[in-house]
């Protein structure tokens, strides 16, 4: 019984940077940009917050500065992308590549291989809920976790909302279903995909502030770990909507607290357990296609 | 006619040295934000890795597998399939190549094929998998490759510390390959080897079958519109299966070449950082997916590499100020400078260019 609420807390615990990651990169995705960028912005978020917490110590900063910074290379995507009409593609391994230089440059200037911030109490920043931490077995799940993890949960409605509810998510879907049309009826075309483009950074820039600051107190230069790819995978498997990509990256989620808490009783063989969160994206990601295309009558090849 | 074929090659050129030099000046200003003089910083960068014997010799030496991955990025990218397990591929070509090479021993010329060979095998039959679900599922290869170099990361990782581990040694590896399987350096003070010449050799036969083969007009014909080459009756699932098969050897080979002529045993750092995979994207782009490209943005990448490696000796810059100016390059490099947007091409050859634009 401890284990298994141990498995589900982990498993909230590891899904929120991704459901983060998600929710901001939706919108680029239905503004029919494929911004591989993710990672990278995650990566900058999660180096800037920690960076900022180090000198300064206070977290309203921490979040500012890594804000700005991830929104920097979200300007630098989408006018590299968008207004020069670049290939999104290669700007975004560039963007990835030059956040993990900057990382690596930053920790070098700073002779070290991560930055820990020294006397950091990671469960002073557990958030209790007052009724809900009483129940007997949804308690110990639901709550006690930073308050990051829990703005993401409330962000998928909130961002169902935006997509669905406003005029700006109905322009966004507009602007990537039919390029065209939206010109046609007079739409900003560059300033939507702009719009979305920078969503997804804040987005990445909570993810890397939630998987570094709030849940480990500390940056290493690898930490990332392919989580923005992930939330792109789960961004493809639910189509771009809110609900359903969220619930593939709780899946997600939940295959990586599975391994973490499992890989226990493995012993020997427990160095496995950690490439089991990626097979399981792989092979979502092609059931999900395989019925995507699965009733597609018509001779040809769409890449 | 001979006349606008010149002036698309010019252009080409231009195209790939602007953001170069763009990448250049804004490491640059990095490098005297911090205190240091940049002029001096990329001086030494490329004259110790191009005008002395030694460094060129060792700058031809890195460049070898980066030939053979930018080739492997070329033959995907070019048809418009985003294969991004070239970097896989050569992980697990290298390691079973060298845990293969530290079992055997014998005929040097034997031994060699074989490691080579299965270095092949494995580089393939890890691209398999995503052309796979590329040609029968339509699974995107990009997140599936990109996922399976974690996973893979990740086996080769748990095989290194356990089963595969060389308990003599200090650190994580696997044992050292024997002595048959070992390219010998050829002048001794470098570290050039044989094996950059039947690199040079695949490049050879590849380019002439990208130029003058069908597979490169088929390439050419899938990453212009699938649909259309589908529909004038080119098989492209299977083609897709074909040209990933062909991108998994050729990085198989480059990480079964890497391990026998400079690495020698698998360690968890073996590709470097970022790899000799990615150091293939960034080669292939900068090259323009087209082999001539492809081997001169090589020797200049490799030069830098090795030229790095010097900055750290004769300069308190940082190594990692590269890694900056590569993700610049490749920044740079999406954009198409001169004849995308700004019609710069045009505009430099002013009035007579356009008259004879519109003469021909």
């Amino acid at each position: 019984m401890q284990l298994m609420i141990s498995i589900l807390y982990d498993c909230v615990y590891h899904s929120a940077p991704i459901i983060l990651a998600v929710l901001g990169g939706l919108f680029a995705y239905k503004a029919n940009v494929l911004n591989i960028a993710l990672e990278g912005m995650m990566l900058n978020g999660a180096l800037f917050s920690v960076l900022t917490y180090y000198f300064t110590r206070n977290f309203a900063f921490a979040l500012l500065v890594c804000l700005l910074t991830t929104l920097l290379y979200g300007l630098i995507f989408a006018f590299f992308g968008v207004t020069m009409k670049g290939n999104v593609i290669i700007v975004g391994l560039a963007i990835n590549m030059m956040s993990t230089a900057v990382a690596g440059f930053i920790l070098v200037m700073m002779k070290s291989s991560n930055i820990i911030i020294p006397e950091f109490d990671v469960n002073a920043l557990k958030l209790n809920i007052p009724i809900i931490k009483d129940i007997p077995i949804l308690g110990p799940i639901l709550s006690g976790h930073p308050v990051l993890t829990y703005v993401s949960f409330l962000l998928i409605f909130l961002t169902s909302l935006l997509m669905y509810r406003t005029r700006f998510g109905v322009y966004v879907r507009v602007v990537g279903e039919s390029e065209d049309a939206a010109k046609a009826i007079g739409l900003r075309v560059d300033l939507y995909k702009y719009a979305a483009i920078l969503l997804g950074a804040v987005g990445c820039a909570l993810a890397g502030m939630n998987l570094a600051l709030d849940r480990l107190g500390l940056f290493t230069n690898s930490m990332v770990a392919a989580r923005g790819f992930i939330a792109l995978a789960a961004i493809y498997c639910g189509r771009g909507k809110p609900v359903q990509s969220s619930l593939y990256a709780i899946l997600f989620g939940l295959s990586r607290s599975l391994a973490v808490n499992l890989s226990v009783y493995a012993g020997e063989a427990s160095g496995l357990f950690d490439c089991f969160p990626y097979l399981l994206m792989i092979v979502v990601l092609g059931a999900a296609s395989y019925v995507k295309y699965k009733n597609v009558k018509v001779r040809g090849f769409q890449v | 006619m001979n006349g606008k074929k010149l002036g698309a090659g010019l252009r080409g050129l231009l195209n790939c040295l602007i953001p170069i030099l763009l990448a250049f000046l804004v490491g640059g200003i990095v490098i005297a934000v911090i205190g240091e003089n940049p002029l001096n910083t990329y001086w030494v960068l490329l004259q110790k890795s191009l005008f002395t014997k030694v460094g060129f010799q060792n700058t031809l030496h890195y460049a070898g597998p980066m030939i053979l991955t930018g080739l492997a990025i070329a033959v995907t990218f070019k048809a418009n399939i985003y294969n991004m397990g070239v970097e896989g591929s050569l992980l697990l070509g290298a390691f079973f190549a060298g845990i293969l090479g530290s079992r055997m021993t014998g005929n040097p010329f034997v031994v060699k094929l074989v490691c080579l060979a299965v270095g092949v095998l494995c580089g393939m039959a890890y691209s398999l998998v995503p052309a796979l679900l590329k040609a029968k599922l339509r699974a995107d290869e990009m997140v599936v490759t990109l996922m399976l170099n974690y996973a893979l990361a990740k086996v080769l990782e748990f095989l290194t510390t356990g089963i595969f581990r060389d308990n003599g040694s200090g650190y994580v590896c696997t044992p050292m390959v024997s002595e048959s399987a070992m390219f010998s350096r050829i002048f001794g003070k470098s570290r050039l080897t044989a094996f950059f010449f039947i690199v040079v050799a695949i490049w050879i036969v590849m380019t002439l079958y990208m130029r003058r083969g069908r597979l490169g007009y088929e390439i050419k014909a899938m990453g212009m519109n699938a649909e259309f080459a589908e529909a004038t009756g080119m098989n492209v699932g299977k083609k897709i299966i074909l040209l990933m098969l062909l991108s998994g050897a050729l990085a198989g080979f480059a990480g079964a070449g890497w391990m026998m002529e400079d690495q020698y045993r698998y360690t968890l750092t073996f590709s470097g950082n970022p790899g000799l995979g990615w150091d293939g994207m960034l080669i292939a782009l900068m090259g323009g997916h087209n082999p001539v490209g492809i081997f001169i943005a090589s020797i200049f990448y490799a030069a830098l590499k090795t030229g790095s490696d010097k900055i750290n000796m004769y300069t308190n810059v940082p190594k990692e100020i590269v890694a900056l100016i590569q993700a610049l390059i490749v920044l740079f490099l999406a954009v198409k400078f001169i004849d995308g947007r700004f019609h710069l091409f045009e505009r430099l050859k002013g009035k007579k260019g356009k008259e004879s634009k519109t003469c021909s």
